[in-house]
């Protein structure tokens, strides 16, 4: 009985010890991860104007972090993958918090801009149905 | 008329050994290489990554292990040790009378003609340890060069995209620190501080490994060479060894001459008091530094 117990014991920890190395995922999609939260925010009706702040705030000083993490991760040299490609072809889009201080506008302004939404197009646009 | 009867004592033994001279000095400069130990680098990965002064340090040191290096040892013990015989019977031969001095003469002979093969088989080694360090360095510069040839159109792309990004990345660090960590609601992260103080400790080691003496880079006329560079030098070093080693071999054709002619003479009766009684020589790296025993005739 209590060699049975032993054996599930150490079966449990090895799956667990399997499952926390099959969840380790490197820098860059992190860093995709973190971004996502950030453009659902932005993007969120259902949130008021300050609960997107301080959301956008809080996800923020996240972000610095995990895009010093990329920038400094050598094992994306030279890493000719799809993912690492588009990060580095994107500078502003990937590193959103740098670009966005680099730039001095907002963190949601510089990713508007990026996707191309700016004040104008939006003022411009008309309201109406789409056939 | 019969000058070479074989029962001449001291001129029998003269002709027999002008006879082993004439076939020593054709065989003296080419001895069998099948018998010669060997020395079989490899030009490894290992051996490519490593900084360009140390990749001679290293070849150095194996080749150090090696049986050749051994061989190559105790054949320079053998040659030191020819030398001495050869001054002491010089010596010898100078303070001696009659027919004790003609043996002696004839000893000298001998033992010239064993200092010519010994250094026979030390060019022999020697040949063989720089030809294979040579080919060593061009496997190692070949290795070096493909490396760079791998590279394709779509990884420089992402190279210099990755160089650009890093760029205005540590452009906009400081900016960033300032914007959103010098207001009062923002403190730098863990990972900032932690990562912080690890970088000062790198900075550190890394000043101390520019200094280490084992990471000196290659430098000619006080520029740095590139390690590719740096091989071409030793590559070019080692076939001036190798242009050094053939004229050697020239010196120790010559010698091997005139000991075969030095050997007639003795045999003809004409070669008394004429043998090598010269000026002291004992550095044991070259042949021309023996040519002394061979030339003296007074």
């Amino acid at each position: 009985m209590t060699c049975t117990r032993t054996f599930t014991l150490a079966v449990a920890t090895a799956a667990c010890l399997a499952a926390t190395g099959a969840a380790q995922a490197g820098t860059l999609e992190n860093l995709e991860r973190e971004r996502a939260i950030m453009v659902e925010t932005i993007l969120d009706p259902s949130l008021t104007a300050v609960e997107r702040q301080r959301k956008i705030v809080l996800s923020q000083n996240r972000l610095v972090d995990l895009e010093r993490m990329v920038i400094r991760d050598k094992s994306l040299a030279g890493k000719n993958t799809p993912v690492v490609k588009k990060a580095f072809e994107n500078y502003d889009l990937t590193f959103l918090v740098h670009a966005s201080v680099e730039k001095n506008l907002s963190l949601m302004d510089h990713w508007l801009s990026q996707v191309g939404v700016s004040t104008k197009n939006v003022m411009d646009a008309r309201v109406g149905r789409r056939w | 008329m019969n000058r070479f009867s074989f029962h001449q004592g001291p001129r029998s033994r003269a002709l027999i050994l002008s006879v082993a001279a004439l076939l020593l000095s054709l065989s003296a400069t080419a001895p069998t290489l099948a018998e010669t130990p060997n020395w079989r680098p490899s030009a490894s990965e290992r051996l490519v990554k490593l900084p360009g002064t140390y990749i001679k340090k290293a070849i150095d040191q194996d080749f150090q292990e090696s049986p050749l290096a051994t061989a190559l040892g105790d054949v320079g013990t053998r040659i030191g040790n020819k030398t001495q015989t050869l001054e002491d019977l010089r010596s010898a031969a100078e303070r001696a009378d009659g027919e004790a001095r003609n043996e002696l003469q004839q000893q000298f002979l001998a033992e010239k003609q064993g200092y010519i093969k010994l250094m026979g088989e030390r060019q022999d080694l020697r040949r063989k340890q720089i030809k294979t360090k040579v080919h060593l360095y061009e496997a190692l510069l070949r290795k070096l060069e493909r490396r760079g040839e791998g590279t394709s159109q779509a990884m420089e792309a992402l190279a210099k995209n990755q160089e650009a990004a890093k760029q205005r990345f540590s452009d906009s660090v400081a900016t960033v620190d300032m914007k959103l960590f010098n207001s009062s609601t923002a403190t730098e992260s863990k990972y900032g501080k932690e990562y912080a103080k690890n970088m000062a400790a790198i900075e550190n080691l890394v000043t101390a490994i520019d200094a280490h003496p084992m990471n000196v880079q290659p430098e000619f006329d006080g520029q740095p060479l590139s390690k590719q560079d740096y091989l071409r030098q030793l590559i070019a070093e080692g076939e001036s060894d190798l242009a050094i080693l053939n004229q050697e071999e020239n010196i120790l054709g010559y010698m091997a001459k005139l000991v075969a002619l030095d050997a007639m003479a003795l045999s003809e009766g004409l070669a008394d008091d004429a043998l090598a009684l010269g000026d002291d020589g004992d550095e044991l790296s070259s042949p021309a530094s023996a040519v002394d025993f061979f030339i003296t005739r007074n």
